[in-house]
């Protein structure tokens, strides 16, 4: 007794291990709290969401083009394939089966990147690409089922078709594909599986503006996890457990001949199931298994038809009307747009954006570099726009073509001279300071006037600091009467003397998790971004904002075009548009950090207006610097010394 | 003599280097049931496949009616294949099955109806149109893929061992049944099987062969009686193969004793193969026979006991009826007439081989 109770424990724990994460996923998507610890009550919302973001439904949209396009695809080539290998002698079917079976073996990701690199070789990234990248590693999945039945299927009965007066063709398709036709069936299936499922090999070789469900949700993820998103997974997870249902249904094999002993079933007046060659009348041995069988042929039917109606629902009403050839290619940070602001310029011009977002500037930089996708126009931090201009990777702006361009603030124009100095190359999108984040209930307001108040030791324990390595630097760098854009190595070194003796004070490295931190109260200091600092302070009215009276760092994130535009008008349309008052409007209600518009400023309320985290004075913006591209070899030097400092 | 239907003209087929038909030439005349008889690899399912279509011949030609078949395809051929087994199509009902080649020749639906009604009464399974192949048993099966075959009147029906999954009761009945249908239809049949008591049973001529070469030709009666290799003799029944000398015509010495025998013309003094079948070998008193032993050992077998008698060194094959207890000392006698004298073999492949099937 005991013995099996701790068996029946063993298996219910394997269960829980294996589904609990999932259970919890779907219980979510059910809860009508953002929180993912409280349930307060059922709600479909999410669902209604996931379905109205229009986002998700085109990822969707593409997800089913892709899926159902390589699995039809694929399963003709591997069906093929399958006849061509198993025609073979023994040992040239060894060789090809395995050479077939290597993109089944090989790591997603190595697949991935190196058919990326084939495809740039010849062309650019795009639907295209990704479609052909599933074909390939669904053919070994089509090969691999469809393979067995063939062997199955005795290579005497398409002699004995011949023998008879068939024709080849005539022969296989009368006698061998009614007999394999159950493989290819679950082979298309795996294929669906495998492709709705993929996401390695998609990201690598997926151009821009094209997302699948998987590479959305990793997108989408990195900017924090939404509810809806919830909704999504468990809306995939039971279309693939689906799919995964009606594979094995279909893989049970035709019930086993009743032996000898026949009883004729004329007239048992069978369902009309569907069959394979459909002409001729049932009759069978066994009435019973027959039908269980077609039951499940039947259900795998429903199955299919049901997501084929589906995808065809959601392709026609996902799918952009948008007519005219104009596409632009478009590179920008994550979450740093306003959807419909983005939407509403596609209706306005007819131009069509091919939306692409990046996490880090150095991302930025290898995406570009990579050259698979030609992009049109890119937002990217000051040092990097240096970098690329000094690499002569940015193209002139033509700024009659962009005649809002005069809306912006010529004081932050001014700061864009470090790194372009005659003001040719960008055009502003937002900016903002480092600055101090402090609880006015525990932190002196005098105390953060300064740098000081991070080395003073009053504040011990309660620190955050910042795990940018610049922006690490540049505290202890002002505080030492350097420039932070200082790149010798004895200044560097005193600097991280200092940042040594103050790492046991500092209670973390943030970058993202600092706001947060601070709303909570779980720190009295944090060094962070005025963007993240204005939304901390909406949260909690004990937090404030200071910019340490020595100055401190602005960095301006701006629009240039790079070398490889092929739509300048368009480019300039946009910039022009993103440059509008209600736009720039839009997008600042939407990321909360500087815009360089004027008008932005002059609409907000007094206190917004004085609030040094969403709009720094004119005084301020003069106090501060602005990052300059470092040379690789300093870039090599600070992150030795960070390295060293956070291993400590 | 009728005519040639089917020509084999030195024909060479090798798979992968390995030689599996050399030099083969054969022909098979109308309305013949010729069979070819060997172990597994030898040449004989190759030989069938040619002439099917299935395979072509590295060099040579066959000929079907004069005209050169060599490299039609197998659908243009006016012959059908019962192939091992396995062969029904398992999606279709018997009624298809048989139906699919006129359907392919576009006959009319009530010529098609007739034709099935008429061909499974051949094969003695009227009424089972309407039942799907699983449903059969290895028997039916396989009589349906020879009504499924002779519905287009092929001149000729090959059958790849068409019997060979089936138990031996079973066995025994289709012999005969194909043996009818070959009197009925008046069609010739070219049949292989490794089965030499199948081979004696139902052909006009046998074929045996033996690693690509053909080892003897003619009636059962003579291939059994009168085997001319050491191959054949061992292949067709369990003989006794002793070596001998042919001291001059008509006197043959084995294990130190000269014996009489009927066979002239192998000079004097001549190694030879003596070839005496164990049904042929007389049980006399000790003293009585040319050569005396002792039972071995003693085996029933129904008709008749199987022994193995040792004497002058060598293991006699006995079959007698009689009941002979082992260790009891016997004398061994053969009259003239069963004593059969052959060449020694030139090449290994006429060599007595062990057949392991």
């Amino acid at each position: 007794m005991v013995k099996k109770g701790v068996s029946r424990l063993y298996l219910a724990l394997i269960f829980c291990f294996l589904y609990l994460p999932i259970a919890v996923l779907v219980v979510l998507s059910f809860n009508r709290s953002k929180s993912h610890v409280v349930w307060t009550g059922f709600t479909l919302d999410w669902y209604a969401e996931c379905f109205r973001n229009q986002n998700i439904m085109s990822a969707f949209a593409t997800t089913l083009e892709i899926t159902f396009a390589a699995a039809v695809l694929s399963t003709i080539i591997g069906t093929l394939a399958a006849i061509g290998i198993s025609a073979m002698k023994r040992r040239s079917r060894t060789i090809y089966l395995g050479a077939t079976n290597i993109p089944l073996l090989n790591a997603d990701i190595v697949t991935g990147i190196s058919m990326m690199l084939l495809f740039v070789r010849f062309t650019n990234l795009g639907f295209v690409t990704v479609l052909i990248a599933h074909i390939t590693f669904n053919i070994p999945y089509v090969i691999l089922n469809v393979l067995p039945r063939l062997k199955q299927a005795s290579r005497y009965t398409y002699e004995a078709a011949l023998d008879l007066g068939a024709g080849p063709l005539y022969a296989f398709f009368k006698v061998t594909w009614p007999e394999i036709l159950p493989g290819v069936f679950s082979g298309f299936l795996m294929a669906v599986t495998m492709s709705l499922d993929d996401f390695s090999i998609t990201y690598f070789t997926k151009g821009a503006g094209i997302n699948t469900l998987s590479t959305m949700l990793y997108a989408e993820l990195r900017k924090g996890i939404r509810p809806e998103l919830y909704a999504l997974s468990t809306v995939l997870f039971f279309t693939v457990l689906l799919l995964l249902i009606a594979i094995n249904l279909n893989s049970d094999k035709t019930p086993a001949p009743a032996a000898g002993k026949a009883v004729a079933n004329k007239g048992a007046g069978l369902p009309d199931a569907p069959r394979p060659n459909g002409t001729a009348k049932q009759f069978v041995s066994s009435a019973k298994t027959r039908r269980a069988f077609y039951a499940k042929r039947a259900v795998c039917a429903v199955i299919l038809v049901s997501l084929a109606v589906g995808s065809l629902a959601v392709l026609f009403s996902a799918s952009p009307l948008i007519s005219g050839g104009q596409t632009i290619t478009v590179l920008n940070y994550g979450q740093y747009f306003d959807e419909d602001a983005l939407r509403r310029f596609e209706e306005e011009t007819g131009i069509r954006v091919n939306y692409e977002e990046y996490d880090d500037p150095e991302e930025m930089y290898t995406k570009y570099k990579a050259g698979a996708i030609d992009y049109d126009v890119i937002c990217t931090s000051e040092y990097m726009i240096e970098k690329l201009i000094q690499e002569g990777e940015v193209l002139e702006l033509d700024f009659s073509a962009i005649p809002n361009y005069a809306a912006l603030d010529p004081n932050i124009i001014e700061m864009t001279s470090s790194y372009d100095p005659e003001h040719k190359y960008t055009v502003p999108y937002f900016y903002g300071t480092l600055g101090i984040l402090y609880n006015t209930k525990l932190v002196d307001a005098e105390d953060v006037k300064s740098w000081d108040c991070l080395w003073n030791g009053k504040y011990a324990g309660s620190m955050i600091m910042t795990r940018s390595v610049r922006d690490a630097f540049a505290p202890a760098l002002i505080t030492l009467g350097y420039s932070i854009n200082d790149t010798d190595k004895d200044h560097l070194l005193e600097a991280l003397e200092i940042l040594k003796d103050q790492n046991p004070d500092v209670s973390a490295y943030y970058v993202d998790e600092t706001r947060d931190e601070m709303i909570a109260e779980n720190a009295a200091i944090g060094v962070c971004y005025s963007g993240d600092a204005g939304e901390a302070m909406a949260e909690n009215e004990n937090l404030a904002y200071s910019i340490p009276e020595e100055g401190s760092n602005l960095w301006i994130d701006s629009w240039f075009m790079p070398k490889t535009c092929k739509n300048q008008e368009a480019v300039f349309r946009f910039l022009d548009y993103v440059c509008r008052d209600d736009v720039a409007q839009a997008n600042f209600d939407y990321v909360y950090y500087t815009s360089p518009n004027r008008s932005v400023a002059a609409g907000m309320d007094a206190e917004t207006r004085e609030n040094e985290a969403v709009n720094p004075s004119e005084e301020t913006i003069r106090r501060c610097e602005v990052f300059r591209a470092l040379s690789d070899e300093s870039a090599g030097l600070y992150n030795t010394l960070w390295q060293e400092l956070i291993s400590n | 003599m009728k005519n040639h239907l089917i020509d084999f003209i030195d024909i060479s087929k090798s798979y992968d280097g390995n030689m599996v038909l050399d030099e083969f030439n054969l022909y098979v005349r109308e309305n013949e049931f010729v069979t070819l008889l060997g172990p597994s690899g030898c040449g004989k399912t190759t030989t069938l496949r040619l002439l099917g279509g299935f395979e072509t011949p590295d060099t040579g030609k066959i000929l079907f009616d004069s005209e050169d078949i060599t490299n039609m395809p197998p659908n243009e051929r006016k012959l059908n294949t019962v192939f091992q087994k396995y062969s029904l199509f398992p999606h279709m009902t018997i009624a298809e099955n048989i139906a699919f080649g006129l359907k392919i020749r576009k006959k009319s639906k009530s010529y098609i109806n007739d034709k099935i009604k008429y061909a499974l009464k051949l094969v003695n399974l009227e009424g089972f149109e309407n039942r799907s192949t699983d449903s059969l048993s290895g028997g039916q099966q396989q009589r349906i893929a020879i009504a499924r075959a002779i519905v287009n009147e092929p001149k000729v029906l090959l059958l790849d061992e068409p019997l060979g999954a089936l138990d031996l009761k079973l066995r025994q009945n289709m012999q005969y049944e194909l043996m009818r249908l070959k009197e009925e239809l008046g069609i010739t049949f070219l049949y292989v099987t490794h089965d030499q008591e199948e081979a004696l049973t139902m052909s006009d001529t046998i074929v045996v062969m033996n690693q690509g070469y053909i080892q003897q030709i003619g009636t059962p009666e003579m291939i059994y009686n009168e085997p001319e290799n050491a191959f054949v003799a061992d292949f067709i029944g369990h003989s006794n193969i002793i070596d001998g000398i042919m001291i001059e015509d008509r006197l043959v010495e084995i294990l130190g004793v000269r014996m009489p025998c009927v066979d002239e013309g192998f000079g004097t003094h001549t190694p030879v193969d003596v070839v005496i079948r164990p049904e042929d070998v007389e049980l006399v008193k000790p003293e009585e026979g040319a050569l005396s032993g002792e039972v071995v050992s003693l085996i029933f077998k129904g008709v008749h006991y199987e022994l193995e008698v040792m004497a002058n060194g060598y293991e006699w094959l006995v079959h007698t009826t009689e009941y002979v207890p082992v260790g009891s000392k016997v004398g061994i006698r053969v009259i003239p007439f069963n004593i059969q004298i052959m060449h020694k073999p030139e090449s290994s492949d006429e060599k007595a081989v062990e057949i392991d099937e």
